[in-house]
């Protein structure tokens, strides 16, 4: 009975302590604000831009999930091939987390084309299917085409690739490889589209032909060295992945399942050190606003020394002052991050509908394997929940300081101040 | 009865190695009902003295008793605890909580005692009303005059029904009429509602009207006077 008073009192007088000095409370307020919105707005750039840029990634070229042989990726070899079985693509037809899944065959070989020869990756798509799963069509420049169901010895080249060696559409190149039985591998094709990836390392190399021609030219007997998978959403990697091994631990044939991470280090790395770089500046603003509220607190309590010396005169409990100090910053954090946290919403918001372009830097950034241009921010309930939570806790962490040696005051001593 | 008994006060300050005697062993009893006034020159050990009986400052030496309580022996709680319900004390300027009105300045106490909204307000505004201040219960102290705000302040420390009010020059920032009239109000106080008074003064217009005076020179009490009844 005694306590609930007594916190309602402090409640009464810290509220209205805070509209006291209405110009200290709105300019802590407005640091606050400032603070909140920022990081608010800050982390959902960050996590807008890394999901999209994993969502460009994954969706170019990469996939969500690849399956392999075991030992593919290491070595990424034409041996390294694999029969799917009716169970895993069962699986992945009726997985409700799968969008999608296509299958790939790839070998390294060399291209001829009249005096040139070049290095090259040979990618066996499927043109129906690969569309559901990558943006690889998408990126085929507008003179040529896709692949499309029926093609043969048809070949999408990457645009550096044909400009290093002259090839346009229509032109004739030969392939020389080996097969998966040890053969040797040639075949002519005729290109029929320039892909434009935006990512140095595909146009430089890539080679897009029908898988069905690919497992012909390259003797594959119904082998084939990837299985790309798509997710409904990129949350569910971990569970696809371990769905995958439960299906596959049985059989005969040991395969590798590898997610986006594995399977793009660089983009990974890339997004650790943006956020590295972001929590740091997080920090520096979580600490301009603490001490923001310290000073303030500090100052009105520094002001108030003479009224504390009253109340602990006459009898006040040393704990209502600590209480009384600690509520006025609770009241003034609180508002601060209620409207920070809106400002930087909705400032979050705004890049959603108008993301950043960011095209000018576009090499720069392929380097890392980003092909995104556009960052759209993304605000979740993590960044808002987070954001609050701090400054709320730290505002108050800051303020016992204070507070608690405005209980510890002697009377006599603050008496004396006029 | 006695509601204070103070025996062989001493208090030394320690400053620069150098040692100031503020109470030189002072004995004071103080009995319900009185009108007492501590009378001395500026120095002579006033505050000090009525900071020790009020358990705001503890004696080098000697012992306090108030109501019959030993301070020595307690802590800063218990202190605390005493000052709320056994003493009423007015300053001698600002004394009230600025972002309170006079009646929550009042209400104030009652509330550090867990006492009711019905009765907090009714004992409130009827302690106002005894010093003169129907009218003006819901100005902050900024809207009311020097005058005022002290009324306000006795208010405050009569409304609890404390053994004492301790007043330490409470008339020392206020013109020689409007002290002489917050003077002549604690004295209605003391007589009608039979509050006890311990104040401080150096103002002979306030010893006038004391009932009973020490008076402290050099921290020593040199007098003792008393003044019956008119
Ligand atoms: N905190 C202190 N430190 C040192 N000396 C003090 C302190 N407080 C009071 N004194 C000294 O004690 C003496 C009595 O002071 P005080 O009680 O304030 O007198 P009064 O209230 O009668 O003016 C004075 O000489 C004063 O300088
Ligand atoms: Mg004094």
């Amino acid at each position: 009975m005694k306590n609930t008073k007594s916190e309602f009192i402090s409640a009464r007088l810290a509220w209205r302590n805070i509209w006291r000095n209405k110009r200290r409370t709105i300019l802590t307020l407005l640091t606050i604000i400032a603070g909140c919105s920022m990081i608010v707005l800050l982390n959902s750039l960050g996590k807008g831009g890394h999901d999209q840029m994993i969502e460009d990634a994954v969706a170019l070229n990469t996939g969500h999930i690849q399956v392999h042989e075991q030992g593919y990726w290491d070595n990424m070899t034409i041996d390294y091939a694999f029969e799917p079985s009716d169970k895993l693509v069962n699986y992945l037809d009726s997985g409700p987390d799968v969008q999608a899944f296509s299958e790939r065959v790839v070998a390294g070989g060399l291209l001829s084309f009249k005096d040139t020869t070049r290095g090259v990756i040979i990618q066996g798509i499927d043109p129906l299917k690969e569309k559901t799963v990558t943006n690889l069509a998408d990126k085929t420049r507008p003179e040529g085409r896709f692949l499309k169901p029926g093609d043969t010895t048809s070949v999408v080249v990457g645009k550096i690739l044909a400009k290093n060696t002259g090839l346009i559409i229509g032109d004739k190149l030969a392939i020389i490889s080996q097969g998966f039985d040890g053969s040797i591998a040639a075949e002519r094709f005729t290109v029929v589209g320039i892909l434009e990836s935006g990512i140095p390392e595909f146009d430089r190399e890539l080679m897009l032909i029908p898988i069905s021609q690919a497992k012909e030219t390259f003797s594959m007997m119904g082998f084939v060295h990837t299985i790309i998978i798509r997710l409904k959403d990129v949350s569910s990697v971990n569970k696809v992945k371990s769905g995958i091994i439960d299906i596959i631990s049985g059989e005969e044939t040991r395969l590798e399942v590898m997610g986006w991470e594995d399977l793009m280090p660089e983009l990974v790395q890339y997004i650790v050190m943006d956020d590295v770089g972001a929590y740091i500046f997080d920090f520096i603003l979580f600490m301009v606003v603490a001490f923001g509220i310290l000073n303030t607190i500090q100052m009105s309590v520094f002001e108030r020394t003479r009224e504390f010396g009253v109340m602990l005169s006459i009898g006040t409990p040393p704990g209502q002052i600590v209480s009384i100090v600690l509520i006025e910053s609770a009241i003034i954090t609180f508002f601060g991050i209620i409207i920070g946290i809106a400002v930087g919403w909705a400032g979050g918001y705004y890049l959603q509908v108008n993301p950043i372009d960011y095209s000018s830097y576009t090499e720069e950034l392929a380097v890392w394997g980003v092909s995104t241009t556009l960052f759209p921010a993304k605000v979740t309930t993590v960044n808002i929940f987070t954001t609050s939570a701090l400054t709320f806790v730290l505002g108050l962490c800051f303020s016992i300081f204070p507070a608690y040696r405005a209980s510890k005051l002697n009377p006599i001593e603050a008496l004396r101040q006029l | 009865m006695n509601i204070i008994e103070a025996d062989k006060i001493k208090k030394t300050y320690e400053s620069n190695g150098l040692s100031v005697t503020a109470l030189g062993g002072v004995d004071v009893a103080v009995k319900k009902g009185e009108f007492t006034a501590l009378a001395g020159p500026s120095g002579s050990g006033k505050t000090t003295l009525l900071n020790i009986i009020g358990g705001l400052d503890a004696p080098t030496s000697g012992s306090i008793k108030v109501d019959n309580v030993d301070l020595a022996p307690l802590k800063a709680k218990a202190l605390a605890e005493i000052r709320l319900t056994k003493i009423g004390f007015v300053f001698q300027a600002y004394n009230l909580i600025p972002v309170l009105t006079a009646i929550e300045n009042v209400e104030y106490v009652l509330l550090l005692q867990g006492v009711g909204k019905k009765e907090r307000r009714d004992r409130s505004v009827n302690v106002l009303e005894q010093v003169g201040l129907s009218d003006q219960v819901n100005r902050r102290p900024h809207e009311l005059s020097g005058g005022q705000q002290q009324r306000v302040a006795v208010a405050r420390a009569i409304v609890s029904e404390p053994a004492i009010v301790l007043a330490d020059e409470p008339t020392a920032n206020l013109d020689q009429k409007t002290g002489a009239k917050l003077c002549d109000m604690m004295r209605d106080l003391n007589e009608q509602k039979h509050i006890t008074f311990l104040f401080s003064t150096h103002d002979s217009m306030v010893m006038e009207r004391a009932r009973r005076l020490i008076h402290l020179i050099d921290g020593k009490v040199v007098k003792e006077e008393s003044k019956g009844k008119k």
